[in-house]
């Protein structure tokens, strides 16, 4: 179990690559704190796998600084990713040894992780009955499993998946989806997940980043239903939209065609609805005109192509 | 830091559990079987002793590993860059010098167990054929020939690090398993020409080159002396060339492993 801190778990300050004359990525800072699903927008090129491999220390840091629980990367590297679990792009595990055998090699490199310890992390991403044979018979599926179970071994307080939902099929990203959630909620462990696919963004992460050609554009927020506080625009399909508009004057209204639009929160949304009745109007539909982040997401990166 | 040795462990473990190691195995020990058994029933005139089939088999056996042993320097860093694996191997609480480190000794010790299986083997086998020799004599010192051999194959396998080491170089600096494999068998060989060659000059620098050198063996057997020509090499000269390469080649290895970003 990790202590509760309110430092981020990972701090990412001026993070800037250079590859020759080009800046990959340029001035990167965010924080992720603890217990949170992060999630890491961006279209195909725009540097999110090169931040990555910063971030595990694969690739050198051109500039600024990457600092995980208190330990910066680049001088204290053993410390700093002692606390990390990665899937850097596809999990490549040795296809020559049994899955069972690749799990005992990575458990080996972390000191105390105990037999139970890996029959439980197997168990937990449902490889049992498959944990003996070698890798090379695996399915994309599997070897995905087996890419987070070599990840959450020895319990990491950041969790860092590329792309962790390629090659699965839909009950397999469910699953994924719900695991990383319960993994933030229960072991209070933060998950800084990359990807270009914005709808499971949206479903899976508390906050989302949206980097293009190594820039970050924004972070937002995820509206979760259930928890919404803010208030949305809403559609109501009426048969007399100038009736209703004049029924609810004292809100701001706009009214065109078959539909009044307004600004309202969850509560306010059932009142007026009842208030549209009882005046004798006829609603056909209510409907939430927020943004969905793919349009948000297109909206930022105005569909850019890749430089 | 925690428990090094479990490095190594998984290194070995990514050698032994493949089945080219011990087809590797199986070739070693059929092949020297084939040729004693061969020189037992084909005998020309009277038994053999057993240090002659002793000495071919082992000589042969020698030059097999060295090749067996390049094959695996070439596959262990080349190996995992071409399969990725490198990527999940290097985030770990470990620096990579110390993950090089594990590949390194995992190598040396897979040299120095063959070496040890191969020497074992023969002298049981040969012994068990042709029977016991202990007057046998051998090299320029006239050596006791268990003796003798011990010698040699020490200086025999002070040569196959070399050569190794070199391998292991070329893996990592390229990236590239056949290249390594490639360049190193090639110098192994084509080393011995090269050397004839070179040897005919009579710069001084000649007597610096590697190859020139790495017959440790020639020494204590005074044959075969090809290539070194007019130059007056002693055992110590070309012991401590051998240290300056291997210096060398170690920190060259460990600079650019530790340096360099992984991208594949």
């Amino acid at each position: 179990m990790q202590q509760l801190t309110d430092e981020p778990v990972v701090r990412l300050q001026g993070v800037t690559k250079r590859i020759g004359r080009r800046t990959i990525i340029d001035k990167l800072t965010l924080d992720v704190p603890q217990g949170e699903v992060f999630g890491f927008l961006g279209p195909n090129g725009s540097g999110k796998t090169t931040t990555i491999r910063m971030m595990v220390g694969l690739m050198k840091l051109s500039d600024g600084e990457i600092i995980i629980r208190g330990h910066r990367i680049s001088s204290q590297f053993e410390q700093a990713i002692k606390h990390v679990g990665a899937i850097v792009e596809n999990p490549e595990m040795y296809k020559y040894l049994s899955g069972y055998d690749n799990l005992v090699h990575y458990a080996r490199m972390f000191p105390g992780i105990s037999k139970q310890r890996i029959d439980e992390v197997i168990q937990l991403v449902g490889l049992k009955a498959r944990i003996h044979d070698k890798v090379k018979t695996y399915s994309l599926g599997m070897r995905q499993r087996l890419g987070v179970a070599q990840a959450i071994l020895h319990k990491p307080a950041l969790l860092i998946l590329d792309e962790p939902t390629n090659g699965l099929d839909p009950a397999g990203i469910r699953e994924l989806r719900d695991y990383l959630r319960r993994l933030a909620a229960e072991e209070q462990t933060s998950v800084f997940v990359s990807s270009h696919l914005l709808s499971e963004m949206e479903l899976m992460c508390d906050r989302v980043a949206i980097i293009q050609s190594g820039k970050l554009i924004d972070i937002r927020q995820i509206q979760r239903l259930g928890s919404e506080p803010a208030a949305a625009e809403v559609a109501f399909e009426v048969d007399q939209p100038s009736e209703a508009a004049l029924v609810l004057s004292d809100l701001q209204v706009e009214h065109k065609d078959n539909r009044v639009v307004l600004t309202a929160d969850r509560e306010q949304i059932a009142q007026i609805n009842a208030k549209l009745v009882s005046a004798g109007i006829k609603v056909y539909g209510i409907r939430l005109l927020t943004k969905s982040l793919e349009d948000q997401f297109l909206e930022v990166t105005g569909g850019e192509q890749i430089v | 830091m925690f428990d090094f040795v479990q490095l190594v462990r998984n290194e070995n473990m990514k050698i032994y559990r493949r089945t080219r190691t011990w087809i590797m195995f199986g070739m070693l020990l059929v092949l020297t079987l084939a040729i004693s058994i061969a020189a037992y029933a084909f005998p020309d005139g009277n038994l053999p002793s057993m240090w002659m089939a002793f000495q071919i088999n082992t000589m042969l056996g020698v030059n097999l590993i060295t090749i067996f042993a390049v094959i695996i320097a070439a596959e262990t860093v080349a190996g995992e860059f071409s399969t990725g694996t490198i990527k999940l191997l290097l985030i770990r609480p470990w620096t990579r010098s110390k993950i090089l480190l594990s590949k390194y000794i995992s190598l040396v010790l897979f040299a120095f167990l063959f070496v040890l299986l191969l020497l074992v083997w023969n002298f049981v086998l040969n012994w068990l054929l042709f029977g016991s020799d202990t007057e046998a004599r051998m090299g320029v010192d006239q050596l006791p020939a268990l003796n003798f051999f011990l010698q040699y194959h020490g200086y025999e396998f002070i040569s196959m690090i070399m050569v190794v080491t070199l391998s292991f170089l070329v893996s990592t600096v390229f990236r590239s398993g056949s290249f390594a494999i490639g360049l190193s068998i090639f110098l192994l060989f084509g080393g011995q020409l090269l050397t004839g060659i070179l040897s005919l000059m009579d710069y001084p620098w000649v007597k610096y080159v590697l190859f020139l050198n790495l017959r440790l063996s020639d020494y204590l057997s005074g044959g075969n002396m090809f290539g070194r020509g007019e130059h007056d090499l002693t055992l110590g000269f070309s012991l401590s060339v051998l240290a300056v390469y291997y210096v060398i080649f170690i920190l060259i290895t460990w600079y650019i492993f530790k340096k360099r970003d992984v991208a594949t």
